[in-house]
């Protein structure tokens, strides 16, 4: 007999309630077919019964017919609203939708009716971190482990909850007592050295110094802790924060296990109170007396070397670089430079490297024509002009950097990284496609090698030539993938994706540009997501440390380059959309898709459909294949970005991207400028002006931030939105800060001209601020033209973005802007007359990829 | 050139820097999988925040068609440097580093890994500088259908 709480909706007869067990075994045993059969049998007779029609939604989902089964899951919870299957069901299917808020809510529910289910409050647990509510989190941790306390996985998750939580010391205590009950461990038990790690991690960050060594020295000594590497280093921060003797020792065996670890080197000094980040004129002596010392003693390590080059100066300094420089030179290492790079900011060091390298060169060069003198190393002076020429380079000398690499290729023809970075020297010079043709020449040189691959798309986007760009790429991406960029998104290739993008954006196709940096986005969804599994996955494997560090990751995961430039460029293109709606409904009827090539398109999607229906319908009741509770991400549905350009809601699209920035990009200008562009349309004026406020924090000469405080106050002035009184009085006073009221916007512009005048894109910006104000065109175009006068320090990009300005404002003067831009980049193709673009983008692939497959072919057969 | 265990942080790089090396790629999930379950085994060589190197291993349990193997193992799932930074013994020191992590932490009696036929400097690295020697043959291993070889180092001596 049912118990008498239960609803009479819900209690069944013998035989159904019997055949209700049987679809929940089914079920756990993934019989789906057997399962589904079972449910369909109770729901004949009882097509209410809500618990059935839940489980019946769950199988089907699990088949993969995902509607349908989602649509009987929230029936079966309406006809019973009681009931912690139904709410659990529900909970299941809405966590493999990745809704976790709305999951999280039905288990709560579940919880209601049932208190002490171990699943829904483990599941419920997951979900609880997930959503970073810690305070539940504890509650439901200690439920579990008042529930289960002979599993060790609870006591330590409990722990875990509680240092979540920001309570350590709680933390400590539950380790502690799993300390004094835990029994019958193994040796050499891997999962319990972690808990040992991560206790004593704990007591670390609690500052127990003391303890935090006993209980080390105790498990190491017991060999219950072993991760060799882990105690070393535990045991030289400690020894370290204790200024105990043993520190020194500790440190030196770190560095005898691993010579080339920079914190090791760092760890030794700083016991010795030398801090390398701020050196005195003694700490300095010490610490190159005690780099020689290791220098000595671990000969092959490359860090205690170059750490001596960075702490010696003047003479000394000299005295390191040259072997240094010399033996790496005649080992021919390509890195060198990039290694040494750190060191420029030092200008008496730069200027030492460039001395001592052309010192070398001057006894290595020989005449081009005649075989190499016997006692010159060819190598060595390979390797001498190509370090040279990146030193050059870097130092904006492009010209030398060239004649240097041309040197070393008529002598060495045959070695990759001279051509890589010839074309990357153009690339600094202007030439985008001279840079790709070079980069070309490297890649069949060694058509092995994705390196060289990889370069070579990524200058051919760099020159805007994405079709040949995805072929190249295709050389190595997958055979049976949809397409290219199909594969490299698929495998998360963030670079493709942005080199991609940016490049559908510098030739105007929004569209696909969009298209890219919201896939970016939507990675970062996944590697948010990502972490879901490792909940429980971490606390059945005992690896807390890291799990912990896996969270602390995640909580700043869009602080990451790539998310950054994606959500502020996408962000951009959305606010053009906004401005102007009408691009969208002009870029579908520009779109590369040609009707012939529409209409094709059209068919193979129908057809494609057709089977995959036909598929669905053989499949579906006649196998019992499990798909799981997460749906595969379906094909690409909006090939050319239309569908994503023409959705609505552009401002808010553009407001959710860069609201994780305001936390996680805070120092970053143009992350605020982006945040000020879309608040100010949303009419958000207080968070307009606090993005102001922020980016003037940051860098208060900024051009961006200049434009847009004209731009505010230039709103502000012509307002007839009603704003509350208070806020309009904040705003007042706040802006008033940036601009006095009683200066006229044209002499706040002018002032900050006058100031800025030889800055290449300050000039611009004011040029840009005064056509906000109404200037006429040829004023502002002449405003614009000064950046070329002789005392303006113009950097390419400045000089790209002013031809840009002037195509925008539909001048007349841009050809004539471009000759002139070419005159001071002379290496530069991007302000050639456009008419010479198709030879240029001809001319950036030195061979079409299926000539180079044809030579292959008659190679290999 | 910093040569250190794997945090969090650097899984994004490895990936990066595994997808312009390799066409053997793999989702960020799978790299987070062998950080978080064997969180010794896997280094990175790092230069000014940017990971230029890196080794990707694991644990393997027994093999099921050797009967008589029931030792646990270490396996490199993915080792590769940048074509930038090569010369410098960076994948040799990488491999030291874990295969020390894998004999000490997990008694690891030997570590295996796959490598294509025809890619001579991997296999100079691992026969003639680390010891490796081919075990088997594997055919159509490669996704694009070439055969690896199988190889195999043994771990004894540096087990304690």
């Amino acid at each position: 007999m049912p118990p008498l709480a239960t609803p009479p909706a819900r209690a069944l007869p013998q035989r159904e309630s019997t055949l209700f067990k049987e679809v929940l075994h089914h079920y756990e045993d993934r019989q789906l077919k057997k399962g589904l059969k079972a449910a369909e049998t109770i729901l004949k007779k009882f097509p209410n019964h809500g618990e059935t029609l839940c489980m019946k939604g769950l199988i089907l989902t699990h088949m993969g017919r995902r509607d349908e089964g989602f649509d009987l899951v929230k029936q079966g919870v309406r006809f019973d609203l009681t009931s912690h299957i139904c709410w659990h069901v529900f909970g299941l299917v809405q966590k493999g939708q990745k809704n976790y808020d709305e999951a999280l809510k039905s288990y709560t529910q579940a919880l209601r009716f049932d208190k002490e289910n171990m699943n829904i409050l483990r599941d419920a647990a997951h979900l609880q971190t997930q959503l970073r509510h810690y305070d539940q989190l504890v509650e439901t941790r200690h439920t579990l482990l008042r529930l289960r306390p002979q599993l060790r996985q609870n006591w330590i998750a409990l722990a875990v909850a509680y240092h979540l939580n920001g309570n350590r010391t709680e933390s400590k205590n539950v380790l502690e007592q799993f300390g004094r009950i835990v029994k019958n461990v193994p040796d050499y038990d891997v999962e319990l050295s972690e808990v040992l790690l991560y206790h004593i991690r704990l007591l670390e960050d609690l500052g127990e110094y003391k303890e935090a060594l006993a209980l080390l020295d105790t498990n190491a000594k017991s060999r219950v802790i072993i991760d060799r590497v882990a105690i070393m280093e535990f045991r030289a921060r400690l020894s370290s924060k204790l200024q105990s003797e043993d520190a020194q020792q500790a440190w030196q065996g770190l560095i005898e296990q691993n010579a080339d670890c920079y914190d090791y080197y760092k760890g030794y000094l700083s016991n010795r109170g030398i801090d390398l980040d701020a050196l005195t004129d003694e700490t300095r002596a010490q610490a190159l007396q005690t780099l020689r010392q290791f220098v000595e003693q671990f000969t092959r390590a490359a860090a205690p070397q170059r750490l001596a080059l960075a702490v010696a100066v003047g003479d000394e300094f000299k005295e390191l670089l040259e072997p240094y420089l010399r033996t790496r030179l005649a080992k021919g290492i390509p890195s060198l430079f990039t290694d040494l790079k750190a060191l420029y900011r030092d200008p008496s060091k730069r200027d030492s490297i460039e001395s001592v390298a052309h010192a070398l060169l001057d006894s290595l060069a020989h005449a081009p024509d005649a075989p190499c003198p016997s006692n010159i190393d060819p190598t060595m002076y390979i390797w001498t002009l190509y370090f040279l020429a990146q030193h050059h380079s870097h130092l904006g000398r492009h010209e030398k950097a060239l004649l240097l690499l041309d040197t070393a290729i008529v002598h060495t023809p045959t070695l990759p990284e001279l051509y890589l970075f010839r074309g990357r020297v153009l690339k600094r010079a202007g030439d985008p496609y001279g840079a790709a043709r070079w980069v070309d020449q490297a890649r069949l040189l060694d058509l092995q090698d994705r390196f060289l691959n990889a370069r070579c798309g990524k200058y051919r986007l760099r020159a805007g030539l994405v079709k040949e760009a995805e072929e190249v790429f295709g050389l190595f991406t997958k055979k049976d993938a949809p397409s290219p960029s199909q594969d490299l998104e698929d495998m998360q290739s963030l670079l493709y994706l942005t080199e991609d993008a940016d490049a559908h954006r510098r030739n105007g196709d929004y569209a696909m540009a969009l298209k890219r940096y919201i896939a970016i986005q939507k990675i970062f969804d996944d590697f948010e997501d990502d972490q879901f599994d490792f909940h429980g996955y971490s606390m059945r494997k005992f690896t807390v440390n890291i799990y912990l560090n896996l969270l602390k990751w995640e909580d700043n995961l869009r602080s990451h380059p790539a998310y950054v430039h994606a959500a502020i460029e996408a962000s951009r293109i959305l606010l053009r959309l906004y401005d102007d709606p009408s691009i969208a409904t002009k870029a579908s009827s520009q779109s590369h898709l040609s009707d012939a090539d529409k209409k094709a398109k059209k068919r193979a999607k129908k057809a494609e459909k057709k089977v995959q229906e036909e598929a669905k319908k053989a499949s579906s009741t006649s196998t019992n294949e499990d798909k799981g509770l997460e749906a595969v991400p379906p094909k690409d549905e909006d090939p050319d970005g239309m569908k994503l350009f023409q959705s609505p809601e552009p401002l808010e699209r553009a407001a959710k991207l860069l609201k994780p920035l305001s936390t996680l990009a805070k120092d970053n200008v143009h992350a605020w400028t982006a945040i000020y562009d879309v608040a100010v349309r949303r009419k958000k004026y207080l968070q307009a002006l606090q993005a102001l406020q922020q980016a003037h924090a940051l860098d208060p000469a900024s051009p961006d931030l200049h434009v847009r405080l004209i731009d505010f106050a230039q709103r502000w002035k012509v307002l007839n939105d009603k704003v509350a009184e208070k806020a309009a009085t904040v705003l007042s006073s706040s802006l008033a800060k940036f601009i006095s009221e009683d200066v006229p916007l044209e002499r706040f512009n002018s002032q900050y001209l006058q100031t800025h005048s030889t800055r290449g894109d300050s000039i611009l910006s004011a040029a840009k601020a005064s056509q906000l104000l109404g200037a006429p065109r040829e004023e502002v175009e002449a405003a614009v033209f000064n950046v070329l006068n002789a005392d303006v320090g113009l950097e390419l990009e400045t000089a790209i973005a002013v031809d840009a300005f002037l195509a925008e404002i539909q001048s007349p003067r841009v050809d004539e802007f471009r000759a002139a831009a070419k005159e001071k980049f002379p290496l530069s193709t991007v302000f050639s007359p456009h008419a010479e673009l198709p030879a240029l983008r001809k001319s950036a692939i030195q061979l079409a990829v299926a000539e180079v497959n044809a030579e292959k072919e008659e190679v290999i057969s | 050139m910093n040569i250190r265990l794997v945090r969090v942080d650097d899984l994004l790089g490895m990936q990066a820097c595994n997808l312009q090396n390799l066409p053997e790629n793999y989702t960020l999930r799978y790299y987070m999988y062998h950080a978080l379950t064997w969180p010794q085994l896997s280094y990175v060589a790092e230069e000014d925040g940017k990971i230029v190197g890196y080794i990707l291993a694991k644990m393997d349990g027994r093999e099921e068609d050797v009967p008589d193997d029931d030792e646990a193992h270490g396996h490199v799932t993915s080792i590769s440097v940048l074509r930038s930074y090569r010369r410098l013994g960076l994948a040799k020191r990488l491999m030291l580093q874990s295969q020390e992590a894998m004999a000490t932490v997990y008694k690891a009696s030997y570590v295996s890994l796959h490598v294509r036929k025809s890619n001579r400097a991997a296999l100079g690295l691992y026969r003639d500088t680390l010891g490796f020697t081919v075990r088997d043959i594997e055919k159509g291993y490669y996704a694009d259908g070439e055969d690896a070889y199988a190889m195999r180092l043994s771990l004894k001596d540096l087990a304690r």
